[in-house]
């Protein structure tokens, strides 16, 4: 399972960031930056993971910055920095995941004459596949998953994204979510069976 | 305990969320059952299919945010810790606020926002900006906001500005005060779950009034998140006795999609002794898949005298 090293670090909140966030709230625009430098990597690839579209990301990226930015001053230390972070953060990748949900549009698959294209291929790196039958399987593999996250509710895949692909704990995703450890149990355990029975005969 | 009840730990086991008691349980059951170590084997292999599905950030894709970022804020956006020196039109507006302030101490709707219509049509303003009609994005807390609808000027050489004002304010006072308590009752609407949460957690003590009663009310059967349902649920609890709480109660027990939540209820309900819950928990045994709040309703339905099944 892939692990947030941000997000591990950042649920401590150590003396160097508290420092920074106490120099950031007095007005130093280098501490901010450092601070904003210290969380971003996460954060851009939470919005990433989850949206799939470096437009978006850049959207969400921008949009949470200067949310801290303007509400910093109202941070008073009663929870780490990085759960206050990824609660602004987590509201506003869920007000996009909500309104793709409605609007039903851009998928991360999209269907070509060449068949389907994940959308994010052209930014990986382009690994040459010896086995064409191995790169079909694959492919059909990336297909079906997108499908299945699709499937699940924005709150689902949020705390599915929050546990697997940045390791945080379900305790601090349910602090995240304004909600409980058990309902994000829960969430979890409802995203892996969905994924389970879509994937079912892929794995 | 069944294979079933076992299988549902295997995500959480992966996970490392289950606690030690369960994780013993479910490692002597893998160890002795082929068929449920296969289906770990599978979750496994999901989960590391799914890892090569992460993204990498596009290479220069940080930067530019960072850039973006940094942009945006000296382009436009103050730090509210440094306080800029007050134009003319922040001026103008602090007055008008000023003005304004004493027919209307609060205002709705709440999140600490509040709107003045005043006119019609036109530009845009931000409050530190008077001469650019921009449509930037933001301005630090505290700061105003306020769009220009209609500018007339009279033949006197004067001028008439209608415009609508957005303004963050703080106010303060204690749970008696009427005032507050309105705030709180909007609040619990917010969009921002956290402040709901917060809000029907403070709601919650004056459940005596009948407008924050509905309030809860409304949060237990409405409200998307199941925390902000939980909080509501503790504030009915002393008005289990009401015949409305109750019949409101048992419609939450049959349509709430979060386990917790009906437990919560089923609690709440069998609290006060009364045959009319009794068919509301057989119905619940039929069509609930939880077995958590299955052995709670039967418990209750035992306790009760009553039989589990309707049949």
């Amino acid at each position: 399972m892939a692990q947030g090293a941000a997000g591990a670090a950042g649920a401590r909140l150590s003396p160097q960031v508290d420092a920074l966030i106490r120099a950031a709230q007095r007005g130093d625009q280098d501490a901010f930056e450092q601070l904003v430098r210290a969380y971003d990597q996460s954060v851009l690839r939470l919005a990433m993971n989850l949206l799939r579209s470096p437009e978006d990301a850049r959207d969400v990226y921008q949009e949470a910055f200067l949310r801290v930015y303007r509400n910093l001053h109202a941070f008073r230390f009663d929870c780490s920095f990085h759960t206050w972070l990824y609660r602004i953060v987590t509201n506003i990748c869920l007000d996009q995941l909500r309104k793709r949900k409605v609007r039903k549009e851009e998928p991360a698959v999209v269907e070509t004459s060449d068949g389907p294209i994940d959308r994010m291929e052209s930014f990986e790196e382009d690994a040459a596949e010896a086995d064409p039958e191995r790169s079909m399987w694959n492919r059909q593999l990336k297909q079906r998953i997108e499908g299945a996250l699709e499937d699940l509710t924005p709150r689902e895949r949020m705390v599915f994204e929050l546990r697997h692909y940045q390791g945080l704990r379900l305790r601090n995703i349910g602090e995240m979510l304004g909600t409980s450890e058990e309902a994000a149990k829960n969430c979890l355990f409802r995203a892996t069976q969905k994924m389970r029975s879509v994937l079912g005969d892929f794995v | 305990m069944t294979c079933d009840s076992l299988r549902k730990l295997i995500p959480l086991y992966y996970y490392g969320e289950l606690t030690p008691e369960e994780e013993d349980l479910l490692e002597e059951h893998l160890h002795e059952c082929a068929a449920c170590e296969r289906e770990r084997e599978r979750l496994r292999l999901l989960a590391a299919a799914l890892d090569r599905r992460q993204q990498e950030i596009p290479p220069l894709l940080l930067e530019d945010c960072r850039d973006g970022l940094m942009a945006a804020i000296a382009g436009g956006i103050t730090h509210p810790a440094a306080k800029p020196a007050k134009g003319p039109w922040k001026l103008f507006l602090e007055a008008m606020g000023a003005t304004l302030s004493g027919f209307q101490r609060y205002r709705q709707p709440v999140g600490a926002l509040a709107l003045i219509a005043i006119g019609f049509f036109a530009a845009r303003f931000t409050g530190t900006n008077p001469n650019a009609a921009t449509s930037q994005p933001a301005s630090p807390a505290g700061e105003v906001f306020a769009t220009v609808r209609n500018v007339e000027p009279d033949s006197a050489g004067r001028v008439r500005i209608a415009f609508d004002e957005t303004r963050r304010r703080v106010v303060s006072g204690n749970m008696e005060d009427q005032n507050i308590q309105k705030l709180l009752l909007a609040a619990a609407h917010e969009e921002n779950p956290a402040v709901r949460v917060e809000s029907v957690g403070l709601l919650r003590s004056r459940a005596d009034s009948g407008e924050v009663r509905d309030a809860l009310l409304n949060a237990v059967a409405h409200d998307p998140n199941a925390g902000v349902r939980l909080k509501a649920l503790e504030g009915l609890k002393p008005l289990t006795g009401d015949a409305e709480v109750r019949n409101a109660l048992a419609k939450v027990l049959l349509v709430d999609d979060n386990p917790a939540v009906r437990m919560q209820v089923v609690d709440l309900l069998v609290a006060r002794r009364d045959d009319s819950v009794v068919g509301v928990l057989q119905n619940l045994v039929q069509k609930e898949n939880n077995s958590g709040v299955r052995l709670k309703c039967e418990k209750a339905l035992k306790d009760m005298n009553a039989s589990i099944g309707t049949f």
